[in-house]
């Protein structure tokens, strides 16, 4: 999957199920969109979805330094590359 | 230091209306809120009752992702009523959120549904769902669901009391909101109950034998409190939710005094956790008017739990007698909309509220042939234009939880 593809794939989940409002790359997720813990507990299982595996602990608490979109994006492909594995979901 | 608490706004979901209008005009038509039991796809089909007190009109809840994601059905009922109450009651964002205000919530057992769904992922294909089961799933379900639905929903930083005792779990609501102000812990508390529509609550009751059966194809005969024919419970849903502000500052700020809650007796039958206690019944409405300061004679209505179940009602009577004699009217609610569980309580103060402020009883509904057992009260058989000055909500609980409120006609706040 490349970047855009990715990015579409996020973008949609962000706006579909978290009715995020005109979503943008560096917005502060937090103070732009009130994304809080939950939210992020939510995400961590829809990215499981994309990835078509589960994250290690380790893995699902690097997430906790993610604050935007791009952010987001550059943790699922730091997942991708550390295990040598593209997503196969889509 | 003992404060005087007044009512000062209410909201009810019910299933004979949401509309204050709608409600007042079910009472004085005696339209019934019973109809037929609605499939689950599951229990159904097993269960005798085929009746419910239902909600089947739309609520346009409008409630935000951010807010909806943390919340089972049961708690879309008490944040909606709970909205209500606060933008009736004129309060600023700064007091409702400045720690003066404390919340006093709860249901009999969270929300029914959201662990319906959890139950389902455990039991088909776990290992390949596992992960389907939402972080959100526990904060949707549990206990205290309601309660924290609401203060996360307005900001509410004051004291949170979450009681959840069946039938008793908003008349304690209301209970221990009225006692955390009357003595100085807050100065103003939002209370109240829900239960959202469950099956699992109907089978319960239909196992135990106490489910009404016989009325199945006329939904609207049954419930029939203190009725010779009466067969059991109508089990409900829905939600209620009133203000209670220390009587001073709301007087000050002019809030509008619907009523004032004068005294509250709650205690345990200290045995059997099902059978209805005269002793621990009696003594409960006697802890009421004590904590009032009030004789018998005082009190002009009851509101009384009245399930129409084939010994809690005479019982209760019983109880009624004891305490009252024949003086006041006794209106069982139960009999317009069934038994809502943990609202019941909140629900049946907001009908004593209406029927205070326009002035008239409602009968009890099915009440065709008294049940001689029962016929030593002043029953309402039809409807009365009359004053209510002073009336007493009435609840039971599994557990032998009792209840007793007494609230005050708000246009006597002053006398």
């Amino acid at each position: 999957m490349t970047r855009d593809e990715l990015k579409d794939k996020i973008l949609t989940i962000l706006t579909e199920d978290f009715e995020f409002e005109k979503p943008g790359l560096n917005d502060n997720l937090r103070n732009d969109h009130g994304f809080d813990s939950i939210d992020a507990i939510e995400l961590l299982g829809k990215i499981e979805i994309i990835l078509d595996f589960s994250l290690t602990r380790d893995e699902k608490e690097k997430a906790m330094e993610i604050r935007t979109i791009n952010d987001i994006l550059d943790y699922i492909e730091g997942i991708v590359q550390s295990r040598n594995k593209q997503p196969t979901s889509v | 230091m003992k404060r005087r608490v007044v009512i000062t706004a209410c909201s009810a979901i019910t299933p004979i209306g949401y509309d204050k209008r709608d409600i007042i005009e079910s009472l004085r038509q005696g339209k019934s809120g019973v109809k037929p039991l609605r499939d689950d796809g599951l229990l159904t089909k097993h269960i005798h009752s085929r009746v419910f007190g239902t909600v089947d009109y739309p609520i346009e809840y409008g409630f935000k992702r951010q807010y909806r994601k943390t919340m089972g059905p049961v708690a879309f009922y008490a944040c909606q009523v709970a909205k209500d109450v606060l933008q009736s009651s004129g309060l600023s964002r700064d007091y409702i959120t400045s720690g003066r205000l404390g919340v006093a919530f709860g249901s009999t057992h969270g929300s029914p549904t959201v662990q319906r769904d959890i139950y389902k992922t455990f039991f088909n294909d776990l290992d390949s769902k596992f992960s389907s089961i939402g972080a959100v799933d526990y904060l949707r379900s549990m206990v205290h669901t309601t309660a924290v639905n609401i203060t996360r929903m307005f900001g509410i930083t004051g004291r949170v009391i979450a009681s959840s005792t069946a039938c008793t779990t908003s008349s304690q609501s209301i209970g221990f909101g009225y006692e955390t102000i009357k003595y100085g812990m807050q100065d103003a508390m939002i209370c109240g109950g829900a239960d959202e529509y469950d099956t699992t609550t109907v089978a319960v009751f239909d196992n135990l034998l106490a489910c009404s059966v016989d009325y199945n194809h006329k939904p609207h005969c049954t419930p029939r409190p203190f009725d010779a024919g009466r067969d059991g419970l109508v089990v409900g849903e829905g939600g209620g939710a009133v203000l209670l502000e220390e009587y001073e500052s709301a007087k000050r700020r002019g809030a509008n005094i619907l009523g004032e809650i004068i005294g509250f007796g709650c205690n345990n039958n200290g045995g059997d956790m099902i059978l209805p206690n005269l002793d621990g019944i009696t003594a409960t409405l006697r802890l009421a008017l004590e904590s009032a300061e009030i004789s018998p004679d005082d009190v002009d209505f009851i509101s009384a739990h009245a399930t129409a179940t084939k010994m809690g009602d005479v019982i209760e009577s019983q109880a009624i007698a004891a305490v009252y004699g024949n003086g006041p009217l006794v209106t069982g609610l139960k009999s317009y909309m069934g038994h809502t569980m943990g609202t019941c309580g909140v629900i049946e103060l907001i009908l004593t509220l209406y029927m205070m402020e326009q002035g008239f009883i409602a009968p009890t509904l099915n009440l065709d042939n008294v049940d001689e057992r029962c016929s030593m009260l002043r029953h309402t058989r039809q409807l009365t234009d009359t004053a209510i000055r002073i009336a007493a909500i009435q609840n039971f609980a599994f557990g032998g939880v009792n209840t007793c409120l007494l609230i005050k006609n708000g246009s006597e706040a002053d006398s």
